[in-house]
């Protein structure tokens, strides 16, 4: 379970530029469960997301994860928690130009010290089960966009976060390619992973297997739906 | 499959170069019992000859014996001229007056 | 290997993978970077080595040297002189020596011609020995072909050849020509009792001071010239032949920290974007600060060990060649000698901190505050 409290953030705070991204989020988000926050651009969805992933801290208000506040730790022991609890699939995918797919999949693994052959493996694997296994040497620009998106779902997975966060996933998709996208999101809530992701496509927010929908604006929760 | 990994490649070739390095000292290290001797016999040679300089510019006076150069004499052989160019210009201008000093300005030299 | 070791390779990978996306760009910086470090090197080795050779050669060299000097000129002195400073207190010897120099008009070189006091190395009347350069600049084609001198036009004086020194010698005595006294008087036509300067042996060598001292009051018109006068001469002489590759090289360094701050400092937006990236999936302001790391010490030490092991083959087992044209000048014979490979541990070290540290500061200092960003920066 994670638990927001009266979460607030500011953006360039005590400056002219000042914007409260978020006013007093309260919000509970199951483990175990397919997530979707909702809403247009600018009501705070990706903000909130990155309070959630451990990413920013909230200017005021508490985040708990299963119980333990984590919106006070340091900043050494949120790197640890992004590292082996969340993955990320960003909105523009970020991976790295002029590496390969495997590289790039292998990059949060690269801090841990783990051995590389058996991090290749467990990428490989991962690759192998999003049909990249043959793109896995390819620099990552000669990606097509679904095949850029499975990479970075790829590069997500590679820690076994139980944790899988995405950030507008669907926005530069077609059709097809959001149904491709709902079965390997299903696929691994299937694995037990918890799923949260971001979302203004009522393609998301109508599939099957979304266990709650939250939909927000202009920084506030607008109305939840399960 | 095979991942690249630039480290290796890299780590090898700075590790060849590293020991290139260590045995170019360790010739180093090797050669100077050799060179000690030559050295020896050099001395010797100049010991009996009562050698002052090195061989090294044998185009003018004051390259050729900087020690014993006429520092002292006004206009002749000044390593200021461009005539001996380069050793001329490799060979230090003396700062004069002072050290090829008159023994009549004892002062300059101290 | 350890976590920690496993940890520091996957950084260097990466930081290598990166690299090799500016392949071309980076190698030539590597490039740059390891011809300025071989020509300091070269020239530090260089110098190095002859700075050795000469100072072990020259602790031998007379402690005293007295000239005459008339009209600011230096001239003959008087073998009498030799006497009167075998009479100072604490001089164990006082030689007069005649030597000069002789310029070969058929090949344009100058000689060291000098008279050993040494019986030894006396040549017969009618022969010389001579250094290396001699028969070399004369282009004798066998050992023992007479020696012909000439002084002036017309004139033709014949030489046996006793024998050459070896080339071991040849920083020292590769111009030299040494005759009997007879032979020197006779050639460059001096009176008897006249000789060049007077060289003195010392018993102790703390007691030099005191005896120029003793001597140049005896003595006003002759000036002294201690070994310790030499020592200082051929210091200078090679600290300031180092300065001045130094100082060559110091137009290649400023370029070439032009073109390293350039590339290491000038951040761009994409670099920023990509260590964003870093901080979001999960590494820490440290594993960004290590990879960087990597890349300032990998190129630096890359470039540091490449021009290193470059200068030390160039100087020890090529004989400098890239310096040699600017060491021999005009000089018609130049000693051929090999230097004695030496390397001073501290300049050594020296060299590797100035190329090391510095570019790897240059790589750190901008990433620095990128680095310790928030990582969700790069979702917005």
């Amino acid at each position: 379970m994670i638990t927001l409290t009266s979460v607030t953030k500011l953006y360039n705070e005590g400056r002219p530029n000042e914007v409260q991204a978020l006013k007093g989020i309260d919000l509970e988000i199951a483990r175990d469960a397919i997530t979707v926050l909702k809403g247009p651009s600018g009501s705070g969805k990706t903000t909130l997301l990155s309070i959630v992933a451990c990413m920013a801290r909230p200017t005021t208000g508490r985040v708990t994860l299963d119980g333990e506040v984590v919106s006070g730790l340091p900043e050494r022991f949120l790197t640890e928690l992004r590292r082996t609890t969340f993955g990320f699939v960003f909105q523009r995918f970020n991976l790295i130009r002029g590496l390969s797919v495997i590289e790039n999949v292998m990059l949060p693994a690269a801090p841990l010290g783990g051995d590389h052959a058996t991090v290749r493996e467990r990428a490989l694997e991962r690759l192998a089960a999003l049909d990249l296994a043959d793109k896995a040497t390819m620099p990552v620009e000669f990606l097509s966009g679904g095949e850029t998106q499975r990479a970075a779902i790829a590069r997500a997975l590679i820690n076994d976060a139980p944790i899988v966060i995405a950030d507008e996933p669907t926005a530069n998709l077609d059709t097809e390619l959001t149904m491709r996208f709902l079965e390997i999101v299903r696929a691994l809530r299937a694995e037990g992973k918890t799923v949260i992701m971001t979302s203004h496509d009522p393609r998301i927010w109508d599939a099957e297997g979304v266990d709650a929908v939250v939909e927000m604006r202009d920084g506030a929760i607008f109305g939840e739906f399960a | 499959m095979q991942v690249r990994r630039l480290t290796t490649p890299v780590f090898l070739a700075l590790g060849a170069l590293g020991a290139l390095l260590a045995i170019e000292l360790y010739y180093t290290a090797f050669a100077s019992a050799a060179r000690n001797t030559r050295l020896a016999k050099e001395a010797g040679l100049v010991r009996a000859l009562g050698l002052t300089d090195t061989a090294l510019f044998t185009e003018a006076r004051y390259t050729r014996h900087p020690a014993l150069a006429d520092l002292n004499t006004p206009f002749q052989d000044h390593p200021m001229g461009f005539d001996h160019f380069p050793s001329g210009t490799i060979v230090p201008v003396p700062d004069l007056p002072g050290n090829g000093w008159l023994i009549f300005q004892p002062e300059a030299k101290k | 290997m350890t976590p920690w070791l496993r940890r520091q390779r996957a950084l260097a990978d990466y930081t290598l993978a990166s690299l090799a996306r500016r392949k071309g760009k980076n190698i030539a910086l590597v490039a740059v970077y390891a011809i300025v470090v071989f020509v300091l090197a070269s020239a530090m080795f260089f110098a190095a080595s002859l700075r050795l050779e000469t100072s072990a050669v020259l602790r031998d060299a007379p402690e005293v040297t007295v000239q005459k000097i008339t009209m600011g000129r230096q001239d003959l002195i008087d073998g009498a002189v030799a006497d009167e400073i075998g009479k100072i207190r604490g001089v164990t010897s006082a030689k007069p020596r005649l030597w000069g120099y002789y310029y070969d008009r058929i090949v344009g070189a100058n000689y060291t011609v000098m008279v050993p006091d040494d019986p030894e190395m006396i040549p017969e009347p009618g022969s010389v020995i001579v250094g290396e350069g001699i028969p070399r600049a004369r282009g004798f084609k066998w050992s023992g072909a007479p020696l012909f001198l000439s002084r002036y036009e017309g004139d033709l004086k014949r030489f046996n050849v006793a024998r050459a020194f070896e080339s071991d010698s040849a920083l020292m005595t590769s111009d030299l020509m040494l005759m009997n006294e007879t032979d020197f008087r006779d050639f460059f036509e001096i009176p008897a009792g006249l000789y060049t300067d007077v060289v003195a042996t010392v018993r102790n060598p703390n007691e030099v001071a005191t005896i120029v001292e003793k001597g140049s009051n005896a003595l006003p018109q002759m000036r002294f010239v201690t070994r310790s006068d030499i020592e200082r001469t051929y210091q200078k002489l090679f600290d300031w032949r180092e300065g001045l590759l130094a100082a060559l090289a110091a137009a290649g360094i400023l370029a070439f920290v032009i073109f390293a701050a350039e590339k290491a400092s000038g951040l761009s937006a994409e670099e920023m974007r990509e260590i964003g990236i870093l901080k979001a999936v999960g590494w820490d302001t440290r594993d960004v600060i290590a990879m960087k790391l990597w890349e300032g010490g990998l190129v630096s030490l890359g470039a540091f060990l490449l021009g290193t092991v470059t200068a030390f083959a160039h100087v020890f087992f090529f004989g400098a060649p890239l310096f040699a044209p600017i060491l021999k000048g005009w000089a018609v014979i130049y000693p051929d000698f090999a230097l004695a490979p030496h390397v001073d541990g501290l300049e050594l070290l020296t060299l590797a901190l100035l190329t090391i540290v510095p570019y790897i500061a240059a790589t750190l200092v901008p990433i620095w505050r990128v680095a310790s960003g928030d990582p969700d920066a790069v979702m917005r």
